[in-house]
């Protein structure tokens, strides 16, 4: 029985750890530039196919396309911000939820026209192997993936903490008025905020490849965790999103092996309606009166 | 002012005369079956926009009042006997009372965030209906018994009876909203849709009002439910409780005009036409153009001109008179 | 002359920032009382305390001689206070006169009486022949006018005006204080937070300084501005008059 939740635990983290990187760019962009990217998981999708093609045509690893998708998200997301988000800011709630999310429909229906709804996956060396832990199964491509998400996210902690990009984007996070005044431009801080969001995502895509399929609607699924997570996790706070998301894929995880397959969404779900419920402001939030 | 008021009732007439003579002449099925169309979708963004457009209460989980109408009424009617028609209505209360505890809920919560709980309520809905086969059938979902032509449990041989349905259906929700629209009711909207704090420095109950237009929004919206099951003799949660119900009530609104009485039903004339010219030149092959365009449209509406067809129009003459 | 407002030992902390720190002090009815302090002293938060934007953590607060302290803005809308915002909050979609009605449904459910009572206050605060334009469209000073009126329409026996001539050029404050003047002569008890001192003096008799939260003077201007705590929360220390000598240099 321990061995059994153990394992849907160790499930969970591991899982966790991509809906993290998820999750963490849509707390980045909400905590900076104030609005919320309905599009996220569409930009996981992207990753998941460009390391599909690079796989399939070209043999490259999954996790080695990383270096590849990253920075290919991160123009991306200079470029939507440069375009699109910022013709939106400042106005009220409607153009800013509507313009990500007709983005979000865009690109999952483009998908749907050019790749077509069928599933794709990559089979590597490492697909069906795994680590033997103390009776804990634990896949090779699972860890990889959690390993690295770690490691992303501790760089992207590391960068907000010391250097002056961060620190501006932190500030900018925090009181935009007094940031500008300081002489930060917030457009450039935006865009990288952007940039390092959908570069994220298109990580996640990524390492999700060799363990999960790509179609056109996949991504409808980790933006809907990563919403989750963002609100558990505090709006805005990137910590908060982190452990939030690993708290979600261990109940997730937990609600599949104990109440049933098809029991991981709706378990996700009602802690959220919980957290709705109880503490709005999520887990580093203060309370409110 | 009094002769555009006069020409606006005279053409309202007229149009009216217009629409409930249209099927008479109407005879091609495939027409009445876009007409229908129109005017459900016309109807549901109606509903929707009495809590998205004026109020700016942006939700996307209106699914969930369509789905527990349209599943009220079928549960009425094939265990019970119950005619849709009483069916209908005790649907729409059941999505009434349904928006209590849901916008209890998903007001904790401003802004998008507020958007997104209402994605998840309506989910964890669909969720329960595919789950528990006990409640409602589960996965597979049910047909309707077809009867045959039998008017008092809302089903007809042809097409043309469920269009006056819908009609009447519209013509009550656009009365709804024009009559809140001129009453305190629509002040009040408008004001916490522009700025909570400040409507409630000026009188306004902010909670109680947004729960009553939620409760009228989802009651409307609970009635396109029955009546679209009547209409296909079929529910299953996907159907019921499916995303894009919500997606369409908010995107016709926002394109034709958010927070108008007309909005909606221009909206939903603009998108459907497009829809129809779309599947006249490329078919029904290519899967996502529908929503491709859609979307595009709707990036095209936000980017340019976010309150949509008839917003343009009224600003234009708002700008007018501030000269 | 009883007491319209009065403020007992309010207390509020944001985190580790006593944002209102014990302060107490009455407002008599259609009496003007000004409420200043340097920037960050809790002005603003005492409004928002008083028209229950906030829940105080302890104190009372009380309108008429009702406690008001918990209850929603609205309802102390209702029960007699309106205020105005620092930043004007038009509701920027609707006509001037749309906004006004707004406020006057508070006692007039109809549509119609609320118009009359929209275009009272209008006319009062000098806005009539704007009452077509769109709020988004109007200067600050006829933003600062709007608010008013707003405010005005829900029949208030007290007033909170906020900042109501900050940004304003001189002329301009002439017109403001001539309004915080009508309002006051209808019967209004006002409390003013402002910083122009000629504009205060102008129109209040009573004054009471907060600064870092705390209430640190009050009593007429003339009393105020030579309270040497007033001068070194404005000026710093440098600037204290020690008793019967000039200013140092």
């Amino acid at each position: 029985m321990l061995e059994t939740v153990l394992q849907a635990v160790v499930n969970g983290l591991l899982i966790g750890g991509i809906y993290a990187l998820v999750s963490i760019g849509v707390t980045l962009i909400f905590g900076v530039v104030k609005i919320v990217n309905f599009a996220q998981g569409e930009f996981v999708m992207i990753g998941m196919y460009i390391s599909y093609y690079l796989s399939t045509q070209f043999g490259i690893d999954p996790v080695v396309s990383v270096l590849i998708s990253m920075p290919i998200l991160f123009v991306a997301g200079v470029l939507i911000q440069h375009y699109l988000i910022r013709r939106v800011l400042g106005l009220n709630d409607l153009p800013q939820i509507f313009l990500t999310f007709a983005l979000s429909l865009l690109i999952t229906n483009l998908s749907l026209m050019f790749f077509t709804a069928n599933y794709r996956t990559i089979h590597t060396w490492y697909s069906d192997e795994a680590l033997h832990l103390g009776g804990i199964y634990i896949p090779y491509a699972k860890l990889v993936s959690f390993v690295l998400a770690m490691v992303l996210s501790g760089a992207l902690w590391l960068f907000l903490r010391s250097t002056d990009l961060g620190k501006a984007m932190r500030a900018a996070s925090q009181n935009r008025d007094v940031a500008q005044l300081m002489g930060i431009n917030p457009n450039r801080v935006f865009a990288v905020a952007l940039g390092i969001a959908l570069a994220l995502a298109g990580a996640a895509g990524s390492l999700l490849m060799p363990f999960y399929p790509a179609y056109p609607m996949v991504g409808q699924v980790f933006v809907l965790m990563a919403f989750v997570a963002v609100v558990l996790g505090t709006l805005g706070n990137v910590l908060g999103a982190l452990v939030a998301s690993l708290l979600m894929g261990v109940a997730e995880s937990l609600g599949i092996q104990f109440v049933g397959a098809d029991s991981g969404l709706i378990v996700v779900f009602v802690l959220l309606l919980v957290t709705l419920a109880l503490k709005p402001s999520g887990l580093a939030g203060g309370w409110r009166k | 002012m009094i002769k555009s008021n006069l020409i606006y009732k005279y053409v309202l007439s007229l149009l009216l005369v217009l629409m409930v003579f249209l099927p008479l002449v109407v005879k091609s099925s495939f027409v009445l079956e876009i007409l229908v169309r129109i005017l459900l979708f016309a109807f549901i963004g109606t509903a929707w926009n009495l809590l998205g457009g004026y109020a700016k209460q942006l939700s996307l989980g209106h699914s969930a009042f369509f789905g527990l109408g349209a599943y009220t009424s079928t549960l009425l009617q094939i265990d019970l006997g119950i005619s849709p028609w009483i069916g209908m209505v005790v649907g729409g209360g059941v999505g009434l009372l349904a928006s209590l505890p849901i916008g209890w809920l998903c007001f904790r919560l401003k802004g998008p965030y507020f958007t997104i709980s209402t994605i998840a309520t309506a989910n964890v809905l669909m969720l329960i209906f595919l789950k528990f086969r006990d409640l409602a059938w589960g996965a597979e979902g049910t047909t309707i018994p077809n009867l045959g032509n039998a008017p008092l449990m809302m089903q007809f041989d042809n097409k043309v009876p469920y269009y006056y349905i819908l009609l009447g259906l519209l013509i009550i929700a656009l009365t709804i909203t024009a009559w809140i629209e001129r009453s305190r009711m629509g002040y009040y909207l408008i004001a916490l849709g522009e700025d909570e704090d400040a409507a409630e420095a000026s009188g306004v109950d902010v909670v109680k009002v947004k729960r009553n237009i939620y409760m009228i929004s989802a009651f409307l919206t609970a009635l396109a439910g029955t009546f679209y099951t009547q209409y296909i003799y079929f529910i299953d949660p996907q159907t019921a409780f499916n995303f894009n119900v919500s997606i369409e009530a908010a995107l016709v609104s926002i394109v034709g005009g958010i927070g108008t009485l007309w909005g909606p039903v221009i909206g939903t004339v603009l998108l459907e036409t497009t829809t129809i010219l779309l599947q006249s030149y490329l078919g029904n092959s290519i899967g996502g153009i529908q929503l491709t365009v859609y979307s595009l449209i709707l990036m095209a509406v936000i980017l340019v001109r976010p309150t949509g067809i008839v917003g343009y129009f009224k600003e234009k003459s708002q700008a007018r008179s501030s000269t | 002359m009883s007491d319209a407002l009065v403020i007992n030992n309010l207390n509020k902390k944001f985190g580790g920032l006593h944002a209102v720190n014990d302060v107490s002090f009455s407002v008599r009815e259609n009496e003007t009382l000004a409420l200043i302090g340097p920037n960050g002293a809790g002005k603003t938060t005492a409004f928002n305390l008083i028209m229950g934007f906030h829940r105080p953590d302890s104190g009372s607060i009380k309108a008429m001689g009702h406690e008001i302290s918990g209850l929603r803005p609205h309802e102390v809308c209702k029960l007699g206070m309106a205020r105005t915002f620092q930043v004007a909050k038009p509701f920027g979609g609707m006509t001037v006169l749309e906004n006004v009605m707004t406020g006057a449904f508070l006692r007039e459910p109809k549509t119609h009486a609320s118009r009359e009572v929209a275009r009272e206050s209008i006319n009062f605060l000098g806005l009539g022949p704007k009452e077509k334009f769109a709020a988004r469209d109007l200067t600050t000073i006829d933003q600062r006018r709007l608010e008013m009126a707003r405010a005005l329409a829900t029949q208030p026996k007290i007033l909170l005006l906020d900042e109501v001539m900050a940004g304003l050029n001189p002329a301009e404050v002439d017109q403001a204080v001539e309004l915080v003047k009508k309002l006051s002569s209808r019967g209004l008890t006002i409390v003013i937070v402002e910083h122009l001192m000629r504009a205060i003096m102008a129109v209040a008799k009573h004054m009471v300084v907060l600064d870092h939260g705390q209430k640190i003077a009050e009593g007429s201007p003339d009393e105020v501005i030579q309270n040497p705590e007033v001068v070194r929360a404005y000026l710093g220390s440098g600037y204290v008059k020690p008793q019967g000598e000039s200013k140092h240099d």
